[in-house]
C-alpha cells in the first residue's frame, strides 16, 4: 500500500508537470492529452481518474486552445469520459469534473457532427454521456447537480436556434441554426423538442416551493447568455424569473443561513434582470422587470432582512463642550407661551385679551391703582419687555380676534349699537404686554353689548311676507321671461357641451339622471319638461274654467319657442326635437291614465288635451321643405326615434316624393321604418305603394321595396283605409316612453 | 494511440524544461502548512497523500482599484500560516488614487501600470503628502505582492497565468490554470460588477464559482480589519472543502456505503451566516456564479 501510494505520488507529480507544460504552451495539448488518456482511464485509481477528469475539463474549456484542436481531441477524450462515467463506483469529484467537461465538449462535438455526419461513434458517445448526466441530475450530490444545471444550459443553448450570419459561416455560434435540414444524425425537431423539455426542467427550480438557494443562483447565473442569444426562449425564461419570489422560500425558522440564501437569490435575480436591461434597454419586458426588481427590494425589507447590517454611528467621546453648545442652542429658541383657548359662547373684550390662566390676576381691577403709580410700573415694564413673548401674545390675540370675526360674520349681524363699539376698536394699536388696564376698562364698556348678543342670536326663523298677488298677465309675462332666460342658457352653453357631451354620457351610462350635468342637454330636458309636464294639471283646470283661446297657456309658448329653436337648425337640433316629442308623447299617456283613474263613472265628458300628434306634424311640416337628399341619416334618425309614427306622418314623408331629387330620401326612410319598426310596417308599405302609384319617378326605387315586402301589390289596388286602423293602434305600443326619462 | 506509452513517458519526462519553479515551492509550502496548520486535521493514510489530496481553494479578491482593500486581502490570504492561491482585481474603469485635493486624483490605467511606477511617480510628486496619507506605504506593500493592478473585466478566466508564478507574484502558486473557486469583493458595487461581468463573459468554462461580498470601507484601517475577516472566511470555507474531500476519499477507499456528507457548496450559506454573526459590521452577500 505504501509503495503504491508512493508510486501514485510520483505519478501525480509527473502529471502535474505535464499540466504545467501545456499551461506554458498550449501547442503541447494534443501530445499531452493523448499521452495522459491511458493513465487516467476507467481502470486507473480514483486519484488518477479525478486528476484526469479535472485535466480534461481544463483542456476543453481552456481559452488558450483553439476550438478546432479541441474538436480533434474530443473524440478520444469522449470515450474515456464515458467509460469513467459509467463505472459503478462513483467519486463525486470525478463526476463533477466529467459533467463540467461534458458541458464544454457538447457544443464542440455537436459542431463536429454537423460537419462530419459520418462520425457516428463520437455522437453516440456524446449522447450516452448526455443521457447518463440527465439521469443523474436529480439524484446526484450537490456539486454534481450544480454542474448538471450548467450542462443542461449548454445543451439548451446548442439545441435552439441562434442568430446566424450567412456571410461568415465559420464564425457562427454553434446552434440548431447551422444544422442542415437533412442531417443524417441530427434530427432538428427531435433536438428542439428535447431542448424545450430540458428548459422546462431547468426553470422548474423557480416554481418549486423550497428550492435551494444554491441551485436557484446557479440557474439564474447561467441564464443570462440564453436570454441574450436565444430570442425564441428569452421571454419564457424572463417570465419564469418574474414569477419567482425568493422571500417565499424563507422557511419558518428564519435562521441566518436562510436569510443569506434569500438575500442572495434576490440579489442574483436582480443582477440578472439588470444585466438583460443594460444590454437591451428597450426590451419589451423591461418595465415588468423594473417593477419586479422594486418588488424584490420591498419584500426583502419587509420579511427577511429586517435588521440593517450597516454599522451605526460610531460612539464618539462626549465632552463638556457638547452640552454647552446644546444649552446655548436651547436659549436661542424662546419658550412658547401657552395660549388658553377661548371659552365657548359670547366673548368679552377682557376675555379676548386675557392670556393668563391665573384667576387672581385676571380678576384684578387695575383702576384701583392711582395713575401715576401705574405709569411708574408700566414704563419700565415696557422698556424691558421680551420681544418674542410680545410677538407671540400679539399673534395669539390677533388669531383669536380673526376667529371671532369669522364666527360673527356667519351669525346674524348684531344691532347697530354693538357695531359702533367694534368700529372704534383697533387691535394692532393696543400695548399687549400691559393688557390688564385697558382690558379692564373695555370689560366694563363692552359688558352691555356682550350681554345683548344671546337674545339676538336666539331670534326665530325669519319669514318673508307674502308678495302681493300677481295678475294673470303679469304671471304670464314673468313666466315668458323665465323661459326666455332658459333659452338664453341654451344658446350660451350651446358650444362647449358638444365636445364634452359624448364623454360625460359615456361616464354616466344608464345611471345618469336627466338634467344633472348642467350642459345644454340638461337645459333642453328641463325645457321640454317645463313645456309638457309642469303645467299639465293647471291647463286642464283653466280649460274647464275659462275659454282657452283667450290666452296662450305658458306651456304652449314654451312649445312655440322650442319649435322655433329646433327649426333654426334642425340638423343640429334634431335630437332636441326627438327628446321633446318623446316627452310630449309620454306626457299624453300619463295624462290619459291619470284622467282615466280620476274619472267618476258618470262624468263621460272628461278629456285630455293631446299634444303629440299636433306638434310632431307641425315640426315635420316645419323642416320638411328644407330637407335635401343628403339628409337621409338625420331624417331616418328622426323617424325612427320619435315615439310613434302615424298615418299623417307617413303621408308627409310620402309627399317628399313629389320632388324627384328627394325620391330616394323618401323611399329609404320608409324602407327603414318597414324594416326596423314593425308596428309601423303596414302603413309604411301602404305609403310606398301610394308613392309608387302617384309619382312616376319613384317607380324604380319603390318597386324594389314593394317587390320584397308586398310582392302581390304591383297589380292590386291598395286599400289604405282598412289598414290604417290596425296600424294606428299597434303603432302606439312601440318605442319606450321612458327613453329620456329620469 | 499506437505510440501512447512512449508519449506518456515523454510527458512524464518533460517537467524539466519550461517550468522548474512550480513544483518544489509547492511542496515546501505545503510542508510548512502541514506543520503549522491548526486545523486539527485527523490522521489520514499518509502525509504525502494528504498533501496531494487537499488542494486549497483558489481565491480572487476584488475591489474598485485593486490597490487597498483587495490587495490587503490578497496579502492576508497569500501570506497566511496556510497560504492560499490568490489573485486580485479591480472593477473600476481606471485606477484612482487620492491626489492633493478631491478633484485632482492620480489616475492610472489598469494592466499597464505597475505599482512600482506609481510609487516612483508619487514619490517624485510630493513625498510628504503621499507618505502621510499612506499611499506610498500601500504601494510599497502592493509592489511586493505583484506587478500591477489588473482589471476584472479584462480577465479571461481559464487563461493560464504561469508567468505570474515565474514572476514570483505572491499567492500565484495554484492559480496557474487561471481559475478560482471563490471570488471575494470588498464593496457591493464591485459584487454587482463582478456578477454582471461574469454573465457577460458567458461562463465559457462551465465552472462554478462562489462570489462573496464583504463590505469594507475604503480606508487603511478598515482594510486591515476587512483583510483579517476575509482570511477567516477563507479558512472556514477551505475547512469545509477539505472536509468534503476527505469524506469523499473515505468513501472511495474504505467506506463505500458511508453516508454521503453534505458538500462544501451546500454549506456555504451556513458558513457565511456563521461568519456574519462574528463580523456584523461587514455586511456580506453571496451568490453562485459561473466562470
Amino acid at each position: 500500500m505504501a509503495q503504491s501510494a508512493g508510486n501514485l505520488v510520483d505519478q501525480i507529480a509527473q502529471l502535474n508537470a505535464a499540466r504545467n507544460l501545456v499551461l506554458g504552451d498550449a501547442a503541447f495539448y494534443p501530445q499531452i492529452v493523448n499521452g495522459v488518456l491511458p493513465i487516467i482511464g476507467a481502470r486507473s485509481r480514483v486519484e488518477l481518474r479525478r486528476w484526469g477528469a479535472e485535466f480534461l475539463t481544463e483542456t476543453f474549456s481552456s481559452p488558450a486552445l483553439a476550438s478546432a484542436q479541441k474538436e480533434q481531441l474530443a473524440a478520444t477524450a469522449l470515450q474515456t469520459l464515458r467509460e469513467t462515467l459509467e463505472l459503478p463506483e462513483k467519486d463525486t469529484m470525478t463526476l463533477r469534473y466529467i459533467v463540467e467537461a461534458a458541458a464544454s465538449l457538447y457544443p464542440l462535438v455537436f459542431r463536429h457532427i454537423i460537419n462530419h455526419p459520418e462520425d457516428s461513434a463520437a455522437w453516440e458517445n456524446m449522447t450516452a454521456i448526455k443521457d447518463d448526466i440527465l439521469r443523474r441530475w436529480d439524484t446526484s450530490p450537490f456539486p454534481v447537480k450544480l454542474c448538471c444545471i450548467k450542462f443542461v444550459q449548454r445543451v439548451v443553448q446548442v439545441q435552439t436556434h441562434g442568430l446566424t450570419d450567412p456571410r461568415r459561416p465559420e464564425q457562427n455560434e454553434t446552434s440548431l441554426a447551422i444544422v442542415p435540414k437533412n442531417h443524417s444524425l441530427l434530427s432538428l425537431p427531435h433536438l428542439e423538442a428535447e431542448a424545450s423539455g430540458l428548459l422546462d426542467r431547468l426553470l422548474s427550480v423557480f416554481q418549486e416551493d423550497a428550492s435551494d438557494p444554491l441551485l436557484v443562483n446557479a440557474t439564474l447565473n447561467s441564464l443570462a447568455i440564453l436570454i441574450r442569444t436565444r430570442q425564441s426562449i428569452g421571454n419564457k425564461i424572463i417570465n419564469a424569473i418574474l414569477s419567482f419570489v425568493p422571500a417565499r422560500q424563507a422557511r419558518t425558522p428564519v435562521t441566518p443561513a436562510v436569510r443569506v440564501g434569500v438575500k442572495s437569490m434576490e440579489r442574483t435575480a436582480r443582477a440578472l434582470m439588470i444585466n438583460i436591461m443594460k444590454r437591451n434597454p428597450s426590451h419589451p419586458l423591461a418595465s415588468k422587470m423594473q417593477q419586479h426588481i422594486e418588488r424584490l427590494m420591498q419584500s426583502r425589507l419587509e420579511t427577511v432582512d429586517d435588521s440593517s447590517k450597516k454599522r451605526g454611528l460610531p460612539t464618539e467621546p462626549t465632552d463638556g463642550l457638547d452640552n454647552t453648545k446644546r444649552a446655548k442652542l436651547d436659549a436661542e429658541s424662546p419658550p412658547l407661551i401657552k395660549i388658553p383657548p377661548l371659552p365657548q359662547g359670547p366673548i368679552s373684550y377682557a376675555q379676548l385679551f386675557t392670556l393668563t390662566e391665573d384667576t387672581g390676576l385676571s380678576s384684578f381691577d387695575v383702576r384701583q391703582l392711582p395713575v401715576d403709580l401705574l405709569v411708574k410700573i408700566v414704563v419700565p415694564v415696557l422698556a424691558r419687555v421680551d420681544q418674542s413673548a410680545m410677538q407671540q401674545s400679539v399673534d395669539a390675540v390677533r388669531m383669536r380676534y380673526h376667529t371671532l370675526q369669522k364666527q360673527q360674520a356667519a351669525q346674524p349681524r348684531p344691532p347697530a349699537a354693538a357695531e359702533e363699539e367694534d368700529d372704534d376698536y383697533e387691535p394692532e394699536y393696543q400695548p399687549m404686554d400691559v393688557a390688564e388696564p385697558p382690558t379692564a376698562q373695555e370689560d366694563a364698556l363692552s359688558a352691555g353689548p356682550a350681554d345683548l348678543q344671546p337674545d339676538l342670536v336666539s331670534l326665530g326663523p325669519f319669514v318673508l311676507p307674502q308678495p302681493p298677488p300677481l295678475t294673470e298677465g303679469e304671471a304670464t309675462e314673468i313666466g315668458r321671461s323665465a323661459v326666455g332666460r332658459v333659452f338664453d342658457m341654451l344658446v350660451s352653453s350651446g358650444v362647449a357641451p358638444n365636445t364634452g357631451k359624448g364623454k360625460s354620457q359615456q361616464n354616466l351610462g344608464f345611471s345618469r339622471l336627466a338634467g344633472s350635468t348642467f350642459d345644454r342637454d340638461a337645459w333642453v330636458t328641463l325645457l321640454t319638461r317645463l313645456a309638457t309636464r309642469a303645467p299639465a294639471g293647471l291647463e286642464v283646470d283653466s280649460k274647464t274654467d275659462q275659454d282657452s283661446s283667450k290666452r296662450p297657456p305658458i306651456s304652449d309658448s314654451i312649445r312655440e319657442t322650442l319649435y322655433r329653436y329646433i327649426l333654426e337648425d334642425f340638423r343640429g337640433r334634431v335630437n332636441v326635437g326627438i327628446m321633446w316629442l318623446n316627452e310630449e308623447w309620454y306626457n299624453d299617456r300619463v295624462q290619459m291614465k291619470f284622467t282615466a283613474s280620476q274619472r267618476a263613472a258618470e262624468d263621460e265628458e272628461s278629456s285630455v288635451p293631446l299634444h303629440y300628434d299636433q306638434w310632431s306634424l307641425r315640426l315635420l311640416d316645419g323642416f320638411l321643405p328644407y330637407l335635401d337628399s343628403r339628409d337621409t341619416k338625420i331624417f331616418i334618425r328622426f323617424l325612427s326615434e320619435i315615439p310613434e309614427v302615424t298615418i299623417p306622418i307617413t303621408k308627409r314623408v310620402a309627399s317628399l316624393a313629389k320632388d324627384p331629387e328627394r325620391v330616394n330620401l323618401c323611399v329609404q326612410s320608409l324602407l327603414y321604418l318597414i324594416m326596423f319598426r314593425p308596428p309601423a310596417r303596414e302603413m309604411c308599405i301602404n305609403a310606398i305603394e301610394d308613392v309608387y302609384q302617384t309619382y312616376e319617378e319613384s317607380r324604380p326605387a319603390a318597386s324594389k321595396v314593394l317587390a320584397r315586402w308586398r310582392p302581390q301589390s304591383a297589380a292590386i289596388q291598395p286599400q289604405p283605409d282598412q289598414q290604417t286602423l290596425v296600424t294606428r293602434t299597434v303603432g302606439s305600443e312601440n318605442s319606450a316612453p321612458l327613453a329620456n326619462g329620469a | 494511440m499506437a505510440y501512447d506509452p512512449r508519449l506518456a513517458s515523454a510527458g512524464t519526462a518533460t517537467p524539466d524544461p519550461p517550468p522548474p519553479p512550480p513544483p518544489p515551492p509547492e511542496s515546501t509550502m505545503a510542508a510548512a502548512t502541514e506543520t503549522e496548520s491548526t486545523d486539527g486535521i485527523a490522521p489520514t493514510p499518509s502525509r504525502d497523500q494528504q498533501e496531494s489530496d487537499s488542494p486549497k481553494l483558489k481565491f480572487c479578491t476584488v475591489c474598485a482599484s485593486n490597490q487597498n482593500r483587495s490587495m490587503e486581502a490578497h496579502l492576508r490570504l497569500a501570506t497566511a500560516s496556510s497560504p492560499f492561491p490568490v489573485i486580485s482585481f479591480g472593477t473600476g474603469s481606471l485606477v484612482r488614487l487620492p491626489g492633493p485635493s478631491i478633484t485632482q486624483p492620480n489616475v492610472y490605467n489598469f494592466n499597464t501600470t505597475s505599482y512600482s511606477q506609481m510609487y516612483e511617480e508619487l514619490l517624485a510628486k510630493d513625498e510628504r503628502l503621499y507618505r502621510n496619507n499612506g499611499l506610498l506605504n500601500m504601494l510599497e506593500r502592493n509592489r511586493n505582492l505583484k506587478w500591477g493592478p489588473e482589471r476584472f473585466q479584462d480577465w479571461v478566466p481559464g487563461m493560464p497565468r504561469v508567468e505570474h508564478v515565474s514572476k514570483g507574484d505572491k499567492g500565484a502558486l495554484g492559480t496557474e490554470g487561471g481559475v478560482v473557486d471563490v471570488i471575494i469583493t470588498c464593496e457591493e458595487r464591485c459584487w454587482d460588477a463582478v456578477v454582471d461581468d461574469l454573465m457577460n463573459k458567458g461562463s465559457l468554462l462551465n465552472r462554478p464559482v462562489h462570489v462573496f461580498n464583504v463590505d469594507i470601507k475604503d480606508n487603511h484601517e478598515e482594510a486591515l480589519v476587512g483583510g483579517k475577516a476575509i482570511l477567516e472566511l477563507a479558512n472556514r470555507l477551505n475547512d469545509a472543502a477539505t472536509q468534503e474531500l476527505r469524506a469523499n476519499n473515505a468513501e472511495g477507499w474504505e467506506n463505500g456505503t458511508g453516508e454521503a456528507r453534505r458538500s462544501f457548496d451546500e454549506k456555504v450559506p451556513e458558513i457565511l451566516a456563521a461568519w456574519q454573526e462574528k463580523w456584523p459590521n461587514l455586511p456580506a452577500l453571496w451568490t453562485l456564479a459561473w466562470l
